[in-house]
């Protein structure tokens, strides 16, 4: 019996070092996030993924499971982040005949406008005296998360303070877009979908679709283009800068 | 299900291919977004998207909420690290998110709306 105990104890040790407790854990809270997401009727300004992150942080506040043991733990989930990237490729292949309807206002608005969906929250930043780190993770706020993760990591800013920046400004986009096209008399779904593709990455995207199907395929081809764009041009432009 | 497989043997080896030209020339950009361009630009070289291609990613693709949730939960044991700057890190992103979607809404807007240059289309 007392042997069962020591077992037990030892146990208690070894579990949380375990890749498979970290993964049951934040499957875990995905599923039960998505659940409580549709319990809620599905709030617009709360993505279900906030809600699953809220549940796993909770989950690891109460266990006896580090941050840092369980990002190691959970490396094994995280690195399927690179092949998916990759994946990304397959949406802007098949959304390029867009581009060929619509090349000149696309190419004219895209590069302005990736660049200053970064510029406009740094500079502000910078004038309120942030710290690097902070810009750094500010600067890729408009991009989709698994391009913005990379991004972030050469910039050497801090990941989770960028994942809560990706979601305020998904929310925020689409918000004020839908706001200042119904001021500004803008009905064109293909111009409302780019601005919530290069603005609000993939929340925006979300948005759009709702809005019809023009709309959404303009947001996915102005999404993946200001990721690649911005993956290509902010990196560069920090090590001229900084 | 071997589809699939198949499937993500591509992608993992276009991640790889991603890894190898990052590193080669040193570019300030992750091997995933390497990886991915490649991945374009074949597909646009080869124009037609295989089955097995088509069945690897739209999986991975739907599952990407799932994949960034472990850097999203980083936030809550992380926020000491920036405490006194929540409210610069709010305003910039409330309002440099609002005056980029007027800019892009007004750029866009205005492109689009000029003179048609082809009459007859």
């Amino acid at each position: 019996m007392s042997e069962l105990l020591l077992r037990l104890e030892s146990l208690a040790h070894t579990l949380p070092q375990r890749p498979e407790t970290a993964i049951v854990l934040t499957l875990a809270a995905y599923f039960a996030g998505l659940r409580l997401f549709s319990w809620l009727r599905s709030p617009a300004w709360c993505p279900p993924i906030l809600l699953a992150a809220c549940l796993l942080a909770g989950l690891l506040a109460l266990l006896p499971l580090g941050y840092t043991e369980y990002r190691r733990g959970v490396g094994w989930l995280t690195w399927l982040l690179g092949p998916a990237t990759v994946a990304l490729g397959v949406p802007l292949y098949q959304q390029v005949h867009h581009i060929r309807t619509l090349w000149k206002p696309i190419v004219l608005t895209l590069p302005p406008a990736a660049m200053l969906a970064a510029g406009y929250a740094v500079g502000i930043a910078w004038l309120l005296d942030a710290t690097p780190t902070v810009l750094a993770s500010l600067a890729p706020k408009s991009v989709t998360a698994p391009i913005a993760m990379g991004i972030v990591e050469e910039l050497q800013g801090s990941v989770p303070l960028l994942m809560g920046a990706l979601l305020i400004t998904g929310v925020m986009a689409t918000l004020s877009i839908t706001l200042l096209a119904r001021w500004g008399n803008i009905h064109d779904p293909r111009v409302i979908g780019f601005a919530l593709g290069v603005n609000g990455h993939a929340i925006g995207t979300v948005r759009a679709f709702d809005i019809g199907p023009t709309a959404g395929a303009f947001a996915s081809l102005g999404m993946s283009l200001t990721g690649v764009f911005t993956a290509l041009w902010l990196p560069l432009m920090w090590h001229f800068v900084g | 299900m071997l589809s699939i497989l198949r499937g993500f043997l591509i992608l993992t080896a276009f991640l790889m291919l991603g890894d190898i030209t990052v590193e080669l020339f040193a570019l300030p950009i992750s091997s995933g977004v390497a990886g991915m361009l490649l991945l374009t630009f074949w597909l646009l070289l080869r124009r037609r998207l295989s089955h097995d291609l088509g069945a690897a990613s739209q999986p991975l693709i739907g599952m990407l909420a799932l994949l960034i949730m472990p850097g999203v939960v980083g936030i809550f044991f992380q926020a000491d690290e920036f405490s006194g700057q929540w409210l610069t890190i709010f305003i910039a992103l409330i309002l440099g998110t609002l005056l980029s979607s007027l800019t892009t809404l007004w750029l866009m807007q205005r492109l689009v709306a000029t003179p048609r240059e082809r009459p007859h289309e």
